[in-house]
């Protein structure tokens, strides 16, 4: 499961083939910074750790500023800048995409825009054509412009959250932690947005840029005033070029038809698709066997054709189910079991202590802060979505620390345990545990997953250590449940 | 914390043990004129050659390890079992003379980590002095390990059994009595495997040898003579097990929550294994366990033992008592007191679904269109290496991890291991290490199951159906069968299947 780590890096690139547009572009090219709060996972209770960075965006229509969401993430304070005025903004998020490295800000002084012009969006650039990438690599307050090539055109993880891979351009220019929001430029018009690029000891002068079919998505997604994120149909599919298959399944030779591998509950296809089925076409495109279609004469993953829809959009199949073509249509939404394997930004913690033991959702945030070595964590963790966990635990809550403290000085054994049951109840999300110690008894039996021995508190027990507990290690309030 | 564990075979030395400095004799030696002799010891030199569970055809490359062994009663030699896994060649050599003669062995046994060896010269040992066991020895007794130096004498180490416990074997399969001694050891001449004697009697073989902090562990002389009465009978009989897991009982919030006095000792079972002599006597989960037998358990699970003081209780139901023998277990249930006759018993191998250690024999593979599936062993997960728990398909150490939560009648879990790209099976090569459900609408639950399912193809094609996505893959029944042949050559297979 390794995959080669994407380092996100900030670029912003100016176009130096386009003299004549230059100037106004370069005032168009926006220096942003800021100042984010990133949340501990580990004492959630704390506000968390005050960093700052450097990014870059570009005006567009409306007065605003695009720029990648990793650049304002979990921000506190904005401010954006451009040459020619010396005064830095404030500015704020209007909308934010965590699930494609988008977001747009806001500056509230309409001063801010003069001698700025919102720049257009192109199209997709050619192969071997030549971009300009502007923004403040590894600092400075001075825009940098680089060149580059298009080199390839393709499905790319977006290293944001984690889980999401989308159609992303790479260029040869290099990309650098400054780089990101910043526009790229070709014949004057934005064709991508700089966003990512791999460490040095990976590759070198590989850079990515999110493309248009991205952003347009993006912008059409908050006309009405919220993102919704992107749709999927949720489930996996399996090429469909074995003779043996096809010859059992009854297709014919020709070399169409993906078969679906799996269906995941919560998803758009859940009931409409089932494992075996066979998807010959998507809104009218012929599915390859690879499970590419022919999008704009290039052969691109059948997702692209979904990915480029909105929440409640619907999808038309033709698929082959017991040796018979049928026809299905459903609406698009977004599947919640993938949110727990992706990275979360812009969220308090969420998290109960009781008796010194703190409880946490197994999320993907929780994974990174504390890093588990326990067996059955991290399968269920990693096998959340493929095993179909998320039906027997939605979310699955972690014993996660124990606050060292008389009333629970025998349970050290049992940090990161997963909570099965809370005094007979099934606990299915981290409201039940809250609820379930909310209830007045006279004990409370947590029993953990594959665990034969209940933790067991006393109510008297817990309330005489409470300020005890609270005042020693600074918890300052015991619960957050509201992300 | 990772410690060279360093495994040795036995040297037997009668090193006038007596050697006087010991603290007031605790018990009385059984032959105090004692003294080892090179006599009681024998050089072993074992050929070996594992299987590659990764290519289960053919084995890796052969090597060799010297070890020692303790010449004991009835023309036998006492070595650990790990000095001849897979071997190819066992040869006895004398300690001096350089006398030599091939071996077979009688017994072996994974989780004690011992072998009994015999040579195939009956007059090899006839010049040899076989070594006593002596089962009395106890915290503070001075203990002697015996090396073998090239010229043939003795070479003594002495130290002192400082803890005794009963802890994990190597192969972390069962806990059994083990005696912790305090040595300053220098290896000789590459011994694997030492003897441990106090008055010229084995008191045990080291197992376990940590040079950082200078101390080692033995293989006891009980558990050696268990294994001793076990090895009589053919096929070995495995020590055996209550069939229940415990956790201890000193947090006062869950002594009052099953309401039970604070002094009255016990600890908390856990699990019950299915279809385990526990579970037979009506143990359950949530019982207080107070006495086994006569002996009254601690709330941390010790008792105490006439000889070796408070040790877990798990020593009698693993050593003390043999398989067959009833000993009442004695639980607090529900505010009552409830005796329960346990019938100890041996596991029974067919019910464990991953093998800890698949040893002197060839994996078992079949070949199916170029699907290899195996059996899933702790020994195929290892081949990851050191880190093999993180290294190694998570899904399947999971399962080896907990395969206690499988269903009982779960079987062995059948899974391709890999795939011999070929017409064939074009298109499934990114499937890794799925498990296989069903062929042929046939349940899987061992390789027998899949050859007997290859016979009755369905519409001229293997179904074979996958627990992972995308839960089944097709292989053309005629074209594997007439393709077969071709495909071993391709690959250079020697056999299509090994059950």
């Amino acid at each position: 499961m390794s995959r080669a780590a994407f380092c996100t890096i900030l670029i912003s690139l100016w176009v130096l083939g386009d003299v004549a547009a230059a100037t106004s572009m370069a005032d168009s090219v926006v220096r942003i910074a800021a100042v984010g709060q990133n949340p501990d996972y580990k004492t959630p209770w704390n506000p968390g750790e005050i960093s700052s960075g450097v990014g870059a965006g570009f005006v567009v229509a409306g007065n605003r500023i695009m720029t990648n969401a990793h650049v304002v993430s979990n921000a506190r304070y904005i401010t954006v800048s451009h040459e020619g005025d010396p005064r830095p903004y404030p500015a704020r998020v209007q909308f934010v995409a965590h699930d494609c490295d988008l977001a747009l800000l806001t500056v509230e002084d309409p001063r801010f825009f003069r001698n700025t012009k919102p720049l257009e969006f192109g199209g997709i650039p050619a192969i071997e054509s030549t971009v300009s990438v502007y923004g403040f690599p590894i600092g400075g307050d001075r825009m940098s412009v680089t060149r580059g090539v298009v080199s390839r055109i393709d499905f790319q993880p977006y290293s944001h959250s984690g889980v999401d891979s989308h159609l992303a351009i790479q260029i040869d220019a290099a990309i650098n932690p400054g780089n990101s929001g910043g526009p790229v430029l070709q014949n004057g018009k934005v064709i991508g947005v700089a966003f990512q690029g791999y460490s040095g000891d990976v590759a070198q002068n590989v850079g990515y840029m999110i493309p248009t079919p991205v952003i347009r998505r993006f912008l059409k997604d908050v006309e009405d005033g919220k993102y919704d994120r992107y749709v999927d149909l949720a489930i996996s599919t399996f090429p469909l070029y074995n003779r043996a298959a096809r010859g059992a399944l009854g297709l014919p030779d020709n070399d169409i038809g993906v078969f679906v591998g799996d269906v995941y509950g919560g998803g758009a296809a859940d009931g409409h698709l089932r494992r075996g089925d066979v998807l010959l076409a998507i809104d009218g495109y012929p599915i390859a066997s690879d499970g590419n279609v022919l999008l704009e004469n290039d052969g691109v993953p059948l997702a692209e054709i979904v990915e480029r829809k909105l929440l409640g959009d619907k999808v038309e199949l033709e698929i082959w189910r017991d040796r018979q073509a049928q026809k299905v249509s459903f609406p698009l939404s977004s599947p919640w079991p993938f949110q727990m394997q992706s990275t979360q930004y812009d969220l308090k913690p969420r998290f109960v202590v009781f008796g010194g033991l703190i409880f946490q959702p197994l999320d993907r945030n929780f994974a990174t802060a504390q890093n588990p070595q326990n067996l059955r964590l991290r399968y269920l963790f990693e096998h959340f979505i493929s095993d179909h966990l998320y039906k027997t635990h939605p979310e699955p809550v972690v014993l996660s620390g124990i606050l060292a403290d008389p009333i629970n000085a025998y349970l050290s054994d049992y940090r990161f345990g997963i909570v099965d049951e809370i005094n007979g109840a099934k606990i299915l999300r981290l409201e039940d545990v809250a609820e379930a110690f909310a209830k007045p008894e006279d004990y409370y039996v947590i029993k953990l997953l594959g665990e034969g021995r209940p933790i067991v508190l006393e109510r008297k027990e817990v309330e005489a250590a409470r300020d005890r507990i609270r005042q020693r290690y600074g918890v300052r309030f015991e619960q957050n449940l509201t992300p | 914390m990772k410690r060279t564990l360093i495994v040795f075979l036995g040297l037997l030395l009668t090193l006038s043990a007596r050697a006087g400095t010991t603290p007031p004799a605790p018990t009385p030696a059984p032959s105090p004129t004692a003294v080892a002799s090179p006599a009681s010891v024998v050089r072993v030199n074992s050929t070996n050659q594992n299987f590659d569970f990764f290519r289960p055809w053919q084995k890796k490359l052969p090597f060799s390890r010297r070890g020692l062994g303790a010449v004991i009663e009835g023309g036998r030699v006492l070595t650990s079992a790990e000095l001849v896994a897979n071997h190819t060649f066992i040869e006895l050599e004398t300690a001096s003379g350089g006398v030599k003669s091939a071996a077979t062995v009688v017994a072996v046994d994974y989780e004690t980590n011992l072998a009994l060896l015999a040579p195939t010269d009956p007059d090899f040992l006839a010049k040899s002095k076989p070594l006593g066991i002596d089962d009395q020895a106890r915290v503070g007794d001075r203990i002697e390990l015996l090396q073998l130096e090239s010229n043939g004498s003795l070479a003594t180490t002495a130290g002192t059994i400082t803890t005794i416990t009963v802890a994990n074997y190597p192969l972390d399969q069962i806990a059994l009595l083990v005696f912790r001694v305090s040595l300053p050891l220098q290896f000789r001449d590459q011994s694997f495997t030492l003897p441990a004697v106090r008055n010229g009697s084995l008191v045990g073989i080291l197992m376990r040898y940590d040079t950082r902090s200078q101390t080692g562990d033995l293989v006891p002389a009980p558990v050696i003579r268990r294994f001793l009465s076990a090895a009589v009978h053919q096929p070995f009989e495995n020590f055996p097990r209550a069939g229940m897991s415990f956790a201890a009982l000193r947090d006062p919030q869950l002594r009052r929550y099953v309401g039970i006095a604070p002094d009255a000792g016990g600890v908390y079972v856990t699990e019950i294994v299915q279809g385990g002599p526990a579970q037979k006597a009506g143990l359950q989960e949530g019982d207080i366990l107070l006495k086994v037998g006569e002996y009254a358990v601690d709330s941390d699970g010790n008792y105490e033992d006439p000889v070796y003081g408070r040790i877990p209780f798990s020593h009698l139901t693993n050593t003390v008592f043999p398989a067959g023998k009833t000993v009442e277990f004695t639980v607090f249930r529900n505010g009552k007191t409830v005796n329960l006759p346990v019938e100890l018993e041996a596991p029974d191998p067919k019910s464990i679904i991953s093998e800890n250690l698949v040893a002197d024999q060839q994996p078992r593979y079949f070949i199916l269109g170029g699907l290899v599936l195996q059996e899933l062993s702790r020994s195929y997960l290892r081949e990851w290496g050191p880190d093999w728990k993180k290294e190694a398909p998570q899904r399947l150490v999971y399962i080896d991890e907990f395969q206690r939560e499988q269903a009982a009648d779960r079987g062995k879990v059948v899974f391709l291991s890999q795939i011999l790209p070929s017409d064939l099976a074009i298109g499934y090569d990114e499937l890794d290490h799925v498990i296989v459900k069903k062929v042929n609408d046939r349940q899987i639950r061992n390789l027998d199951d899949v050859a007997e399912a290859v016979k009755t193809p369905i519409n001229g094609y293997h179904k074979i159906e996958i627990e992972e996505d995308p839960g089944v893959m097709y292989i053309d029944a005629d074209l594997a069968r007439d393709q077969e042949k071709a495909l071993l050559d391709q690959y250079q297979i020697p056999a299509a299947s090994n059950l």
